[in-house]
């Protein structure tokens, strides 16, 4: 069998074999059209051994057909999928040697969860012996060991999830491809799973892919994360990286919320930009190749925001709504004076809040305003 | 190794318990049931219970009036005991072989998009409201020596064309076949559709090709429906009589056209009645069958995995 070359080590470490070869996934240019509409549109990526890259993205970004072209269900116009050095564009599902882990779970229904992760070890050929340790041994770590017995029905839907993620990587593929696996979980269960993922993701070196719409669980997982749109990859960097440096308007706004102030350059320096609002305020922004006088806007998240005495700061105004969520405050901010008005959003730790319809100045570290030319009066 | 990760907040669900229900009278809703069920109890006594019932009895009654089982030792003897065999054997082929192009057929028609689904089933069920007697004349007609079959295979310089088709078991098989395909073909296209196709692309993802899919994870999957419809078909020929009597030859004789000979012509009453229990425990044996071979199934299932 082809794929005994991927699990040629029992142990519940990482082959070097597969850490050795560099990368075990590149994608080149990836393609795929539907009757006329383009679902992907050249992408192309790189990803290293034992990271954690998730696409992100709303629906109809592209995440899932990118991913269903990786694993094989679904075949690209163009492009190229390469996995481990070798070309598997072309190649059937089932001859890629990947794992996959789908949002309805699908374990088999007439097989126990014992049978279900040893399914993929019996189509190996693995000795019984072996077998016997290695499901053992995943399905401890995934905190199943007490229910090897049970049928999937018999499960809550987050442990069926468990026992797809063991089945998925019970056999130590080079790459495992996850599609919005907890997607049908409730949110406070989603947590838990998270941080599972992350820990048995992180303790075994795995590669992982995986595709979410939920940012908040993007950043939680990721090493890297590859921002989606319109089937092409607006950003693709680490959390931090995409949180503090967005390369697009969309990225600033689908991870970090963002606030798009509108204005125009007024001055360049090498250490910084400055913004004059069209309420008026002077804005000091990261630096950004811009000639002066060109229609911007500025790009800044809700908690990189702080309160400053009225005539401080880029921006006074009277703060309309204060709501309280946890630990966290947000509130809007009505700016006064200037043609735009649009309400600011900030967030504050809960101790600063600030008193409804006080005047307030409002102020921003440069290194935290991105500066995006305005698309609409910029063409 | 690795730390033992707590189970998720929400517990499996528990095993149901079995709640002891307490059947009473005095029970408003049992009451209520029985009112309801009165009609179909009444419908069945009088026409099922005590049918079966006179008919057992009939074939116990012995000429002098007391009681005898002459009749059942005659149908185990001879002549009676072949065409027993023989109806047992012909049911056996004819739902082995609706089986087998009942499990093609709905397996492509399970793949069909809904549409193309819809109208291949009309196609297969239709002729089920033809009546029995035309369709098995128009197999008459194709099956026949210079029939359309024959004269395409002559036609082919096949070797051995023609072939007798008509008046043996061939003839007799196919007929029934073609009867009891809508049967089969409904029992496993409704089995079919109940299946997760993703569950092939699962397993296909961890590397299983075409053949083990279908072994591992399609035929365990579609086995209860394939039990199903196989004794559904076994027990609807055991009793068959038109298509057997009509495209059979002598030695084709089953139960239903001896029975049938013995009441039009012998007028032998009791031999008939006993024949047609003998089908009934037949059918209860059929029946048995299958459930003895769900709990076996089950068990196979349930049999210890781990260690």
């Amino acid at each position: 069998m082809p794929e005994t070359d991927l699990m040629p080590e029992p142990s519940l470490t990482v082959p070097e074999a597969l850490t050795g070869s560099g990368k075990p996934l590149s994608v080149t240019r990836l393609r795929k059209t539907y009757s006329g509409v383009t679902a992907v549109d050249e992408v192309s990526m790189e990803i290293a051994a034992g990271e954690f890259v998730t696409f992100l993205g709303s629906s109809g970004s592209g995440k899932t057909t990118t991913l269903m072209m990786i694993a094989g269900f679904c075949e690209p116009d163009s492009g190229s999928v390469v996995v481990g050095g070798r070309d598997v564009t072309r190649l059937a599902p089932q001859k890629r040697g990947l794992g996959f882990v789908f949002q309805q779970y699908l374990l088999f229904p007439h097989m126990t969860v014992w049978e279900n992760v040893a399914f993929p070890l019996q189509l190996r050929g693995v000795p019984k012996a072996e077998l016997r340790r290695r499901v053992g041994e995943t399905l401890e770590m995934a905190g199943l060991s007490s229910m090897t017995r049970r049928r999937p029905r018999e499960l809550s839907g987050g442990q069926q999830q468990r026992v797809a993620l063991c089945r998925a990587l019970v056999y130590r593929p080079p790459v495992i491809l996850m599609d919005e696996p907890l997607g049908a979980l409730d949110k406070k269960l989603r947590d838990q799973l998270q941080t599972e993922i992350k820990r048995i993701q992180q303790e075994l070196g795995l590669t992982v892919i995986y595709v979410t719409h939920d940012q908040e669980e993007a950043l939680v997982l990721s090493d890297r994360i590859a921002v989606m749109r319109d089937g092409r990859i607006d950003q693709f960097d680490t959390p931090q990286e995409l949180f503090e440096r967005p390369r697009t308007p969309f990225v600033a706004d689908f991870l970090g919320a963002a606030n798009f102030l509108p204005g125009h350059v007024e001055e360049q320096t090498a250490e910084h930009t400055l913004v004059r609002l069209d309420s008026g305020g002077l804005l000091t922004a990261r630096p950004q190749a811009a000639q002066d006088g060109t229609r911007v806007r500025a790009a800044v998240q809700p908690g990189r925001l702080a309160l400053c005495p009225p005539g401080d700061g880029f921006c006074t105004g009277t703060v309309e709504t204060v709501t309280y969520v946890g630990t966290l405050v947000r509130a809007t901010v009505r700016p006064v004076g200037g043609a735009h008005s649009e309400l600011v959003r900030l967030e504050l730790p809960a101790g600063r809040a600030p008193a409804l319809g006080e005047r307030v100045g409002l102020s921003a570290e440069p290194g935290n305003v991105s500066v995006f030319p305005d698309a609409e009066n910029g063409g | 190794m690795a730390v033992l990760a707590p189970v998720s907040g929400s517990a499996a669900p528990v095993p149901r318990k079995k709640r002891r229900s307490r059947v009473s009278l005095s029970d408003r809703r049992t009451r209520f049931g029985l009112f309801n069920a009165a009609p179909v109890v009444i419908y069945l006594l009088v026409l099922f219970i005590y049918p079966i019932f006179s008919t057992l009895l009939l074939s116990l009654k012995g000429e002098n009036g007391g009681l005898t089982l002459h009749w059942y030792t005659d149908a185990f003897q001879g002549a009676n005991l072949e065409i027993l065999l023989t109806t047992l054997r012909i049911s056996a082929e004819t739902s082995l072989l609706s089986l087998v192009i009942g499990f093609v057929l709905a397996a492509a028609v399970s793949r069909l998009k809904p549409l193309w689904a819809g109208l291949v089933m009309v196609v297969v069920v239709v002729p089920h409201f033809i009546s029995a007697l035309v369709r098995t004349y128009g197999w008459i007609i194709l099956l026949g020596e210079h029939g359309v079959i024959n004269n395409a295979l002559t036609g082919l310089h096949i070797p051995g064309a023609p072939f007798q088709l008509l008046y043996n078991e061939t003839g007799v098989v196919i007929g029934t076949t073609s009867v009891m395909l809508p049967y089969t073909v409904l029992l496993l296209y409704a089995v079919m559709k109940g299946i997760d196709r993703r569950l092939m692309a699962a397993a296909a993802s961890m590397g299983a090709g075409r053949v083990t899919i279908f072994r591992r994870v399609y035929l365990p999957l579609v086995a209860p429906g394939l039990v199903n419809a196989g004794i559904l078909c076994f027990i609807l020929c055991l009793g068959y009589y038109l298509t057997p009597a009509l495209m059979g030859g002598e030695k084709q004789t089953m139960v239903a056209s001896l029975i049938d000979e013995q009441v039009m012509k012998q007028d032998q009453w009791n031999g008939a009645a006993a024949l047609g229990i003998i089908l009934l425990l037949f059918t209860f044996a059929g029946l048995l069958l299958l459930r003895m071979l769900k709990s076996a199934g089950e068990a196979y299932r349930n049999r210890g995995t781990a260690s």
